[in-house]
C-alpha cells in the first residue's frame, strides 16, 4: 500500500508531463489534439534511432530530439492546422484524429509492430528505504523531470515575451492581434512547446515501459485524464491531476490487479467529467 | 406537393435502378464481389449512422465501436452460451445497443463538443478493458457465434443491403421531418433552438439511441460474417476511424457522402490487400496511412468533401435533405470569448 502511494506520487509527475502539452495546446490554440499520444511515441522512437545510432544514453538524446519535435510541431501546426482553425472546433479535430492515424501506421510500417525499449541500466535500480518500500530510481528521475519541465514552462509562459503573447493570445485572440500579436505563428510556438514536453514525456516513458506504435492510446487518454481532472489551460492543476491521477491508477492495480488498473483511470475520468467537467483547478 | 421535373425523375430512376442492381447481385453476384459489396453496404450504413450524429445532430462521437462490440458480443453471447436462434440474437443485439445507448446518454447529454468526443472514446476503451478481464464472455479469447445453419456470405449480403437500404431512408425521412428540422436548429445554434421550443435532450436522445441501433445491427452482421469476435477488434477505434474517414471523404452533412466514402474505403483497403499479396510482402497499416492522408487533403482542401464540393459546384443534390451545414465560416474568435 505505502508503495503504492509512492509509486502513484511518482509516476503522477510523469503522467502530468505527458498531459501538460495537451493542456497547453487545449488553453491556447482551443484544440483537442488526439495525436497527442502518437506525438509521445514518434518521440520515444526518435530517441531509439538516435540512440541505437550514435550509441549516446537515451536522457542525452533529449538534446537532439528536443528540436526536431519542436520544428515538427511547429510546422504541422502552420501547414495544417491553422488553415482550418477559423471553420470552427470540428476540422482541426479531424485534422488531428487524420495525423494520428497517420503518424501511428507510419511508425508501423517502419518499426513493426514489435514492442521496444529505451537502453537504459537505470530501469532496475531503486533506492531501499526499509524492507517494504523501495523507491526506484527511475520513477523519482521521472518525477523529477516531470515537474522541472513543468516548473519552465510555467516560467516560461510567465517571464518570457513570447510567453506572454501566448498567453495573451489565449486570453482574448482579437485584442492580441490588435496588439501586434501574430496570431498562427504564436499557435505554431505553443504546438512547438507542447511537442517539446511530448519529447521528453516520450524519451522518459521509453525509459522506462516497453513501447509499440499503439501504445499511443493510453498516453491519449492519460493526457485526457490529466487536463479533464486539472482543468483546461490550467498548469499548476495539472501537476495535481497528474498526482491526482497516478495515484488513481496505482491504487488501482493494488486492490483490483494490474488487468484493470486502465479501467480505474477511466472511471476517474468519465465521474470528472460528469460531475466536474471545469476540472478541480479551473479558474 | 412537389412538382415532378426531370431532374427528380432521373434521381428516383437512379436509386432504383441502383436497388435492383444491389438486389440481383445477390443471384449473379461472383463470392469476390459479394464480399465486396457487403463490406461497402455495412461501412456505408456506419458511416450515415456517424453522419447523423456527427453532421446533422452536432454530436461528434469516437466512440461507435462501444456499440459494435456491444451487439457482437450480444449475438455471441445469445447463440453460443444461450443457444438462442440467429434472428433473435440480432435482434437482442440492436436492443442491447440501445439501451446502453439510453444509459449513457444520462452521462453524456450534459456534455458538448470536444467533451462528449472525449467521453465515448474513453467508455469504448474502458468497455474493451472490461470485456477482456470478463469471464463471462471469455476474456480476451474472444467468441465464437454459432448457429446452425450457418448464414453463407450471400445470406448476410441480402441482409445487410436491406439494412442499408432502410437506415438510408431512415435518415432521409428524418431529415425530412420536424426531428431534422430540430436537429439543424440544434446544431447551428443550441441556444436559439430551445428559446424557440426544441427540445434538446429528447432531440438528441433520439438520434444517438437510433444510431446504436443500426450500429449495433452492422457490428452485428460483421461479425456473424467473421465468425468471432474478440476485445481488441469489437471495441477498437478502427471503427470510428472507418466512420470518421467515411463521412469526410465523402462529405459531411451529405446524405451521398457516406456511400462514396464506404467505396473509397473498401476499395483503397482491397487494393493494398491486392498489392500486398502481389509483393507477397505484408505493408502494415499503409491503406491506413492512406486513408489518414487523403482524409486531411479533403479536410484542408475540399471543407465539404468529395460529393459536398460536386453537389455545390452544380448546385444539385443527389439525396436532398433540405438542410445544409452552415456555409458561413464560423468565427474561431467568437467561439472562444463566448466561454
Amino acid at each position: 500500500m505505502g508503495q503504492a502511494i509512492i509509486n502513484g506520487i511518482l509516476l503522477g509527475g510523469l503522467y502530468a508531463l505527458v498531459g501538460v502539452g495537451m493542456n497547453v495546446i487545449f488553453g491556447i490554440v482551443k484544440l483537442t489534439n488526439l495525436a497527442h499520444g502518437d506525438f509521445i511515441i514518434l518521440a520515444s522512437y526518435l530517441s531509439l534511432a538516435v540512440c541505437t545510432s550514435l550509441g549516446i544514453p537515451p536522457l542525452l538524446s533529449l538534446v537532439i530530439v528536443i528540436p526536431i519535435m519542436f520544428f515538427i510541431g511547429f510546422f504541422l501546426q502552420s501547414l495544417l492546422v491553422n488553415r482550418v482553425i477559423s471553420r470552427g472546433p470540428e476540422p482541426p479535430l479531424l485534422v488531428m484524429f487524420g495525423l494520428s492515424i497517420v503518424i501511428q501506421n507510419l511508425l508501423l510500417s517502419f518499426f513493426s509492430s514489435d514492442a521496444q525499449h529505451l537502453p537504459t541500466k537505470l530501469d532496475t535500480r531503486s533506492i531501499t528505504i526499509t524492507d517494504q518500500i523501495a523507491i526506484p530510481t527511475l520513477y523519482l528521475i521521472e518525477f523529477a523531470v516531470g515537474i522541472l519541465v513543468i516548473f519552465l514552462l510555467y516560467l516560461f509562459l510567465r517571464r518570457t515575451y513570447v510567453g506572454q503573447s501566448i498567453r495573451a493570445t489565449s486570453d482574448d485572440t482579437m485584442a492580441a492581434k490588435l496588439m501586434g500579436i501574430n496570431i498562427k505563428t504564436t499557435y505554431g510556438i505553443a504546438m512547438g512547446v507542447a511537442m517539446a514536453t511530448a519529447a521528453v514525456a516520450g524519451i522518459l516513458i521509453g525509459m522506462g515501459n516497453n513501447f509499440y506504435p499503439t501504445t499511443s492510446s493510453i498516453y491519449l487518454i492519460i493526457s485526457f485524464g490529466v487536463v479533464v481532472i486539472g482543468g483546461m489551460g490550467s498548469i499548476r492543476g495539472t501537476l495535481f491531476a497528474g498526482i491526482i491521477f497516478g495515484l488513481a491508477l496505482l491504487l488501482g492495480a493494488y486492490f483490483f490487479g494490474t488487468s484493470v488498473q486502465m479501467l480505474c483511470g477511466y472511471l476517474v475520468i468519465l465521474v470528472m467529467l460528469i460531475v466536474r467537467p471545469q476540472g478541480l483547478f479551473s479558474k | 406537393m412537389k412538382k415532378w421535373t426531370v431532374g427528380s425523375m432521373v434521381r428516383i430512376i437512379v436509386i432504383i435502378a441502383v436497388i435492383v442492381f444491389l438486389y440481383v447481385m445477390f443471384f449473379a453476384g461472383s463470392r469476390n464481389a459479394i464480399r465486396i459489396l457487403l463490406s461497402i453496404a455495412l461501412y456505408c450504413t456506419l458511416g450515415q449512422m456517424w453522419n447523423l450524429l456527427s453532421g446533422y445532430a452536432g454530436m461528434t462521437s469516437l466512440g461507435q465501436q462501444i456499440f459494435i462490440g456491444l451487439a457482437g458480443y450480444s449475438v455471441a453471447v445469445c447463440t453460443a452460451t444461450y443457444g438462442l436462434p440467429l434472428w433473435l440474437a440480432m435482434i437482442a443485439g440492436a436492443i442491447v445497443c440501445v439501451i446502453a445507448a439510453f444509459l449513457l446518454s444520462y452521462v453524456f447529454s450534459r456534455m458538448s463538443g470536444m467533451y462528449f468526443a472525449i467521453a465515448t472514446w474513453v467508455t469504448a476503451e474502458a468497455l474493451k478493458i472490461l470485456f477482456k478481464s470478463w469471464g463471462f464472455v471469455k476474456m480476451g479469447a474472444g467468441m465464437t457465434i454459432k448457429v446452425s445453419p450457418y448464414p453463407s456470405t450471400a445470406q448476410i449480403y441480402l441482409i445487410a443491403v436491406t439494412v442499408c437500404i432502410v437506415s438510408m431512408f431512415v435518415v432521409y425521412f428524418i431529415l425530412n421531418s420536424r426531428v431534422g428540422l430540430s436537429l439543424v436548429a440544434m446544431r447551428d445554434d443550441a441556444g436559439a433552438a430551445a428559446s424557440v421550443g426544441v427540445n434538446l435532450f429528447r432531440t438528441k436522445l433520439f438520434c444517438f439511441m437510433l444510431s446504436a441501433g443500426i450500429t449495433g445491427v452492422v457490428g452485428g452482421l460483421y461479425y456473424l460474417n467473421q465468425g468471432s469476435i474478440f476485445p481488441d477488434g469489437g471495441f477498437g477505434n478502427s471503427w470510428t476511424i472507418a466512420a470518421v474517414f467515411i463521412v469526410i471523404i465523402g462529405g459531411v452533412g451529405s446524405m451521398t457522402g457516406p456511400v462514396v466514402g464506404a467505396i473509397c474505403y473498401v476499395v483503397i483497403t482491397e487494393v493494398t490487400v491486392k498489392i500486398e499479396n502481389y509483393l507477397n510482402t505484408s505493408l502494415l497499416g499503409v491503406n491506413l496511412i492512406i486513408l489518414g492522408a487523403i482524409a486531411i487533403i479533403v479536410i484542408l482542401f475540399l471543407p465539404n468533401g468529395i460529393i459536398g464540393t460536386i453537389e455545390r459546384k452544380f448546385d444539385f443534390e443527389f439525396i436532398p435533405s433540405k438542410r445544409h451545414a452552415p456555409d458561413i465560416p464560423r468565427n474561431a474568435v467568437t467561439e472562444t470569448q463566448k466561454k
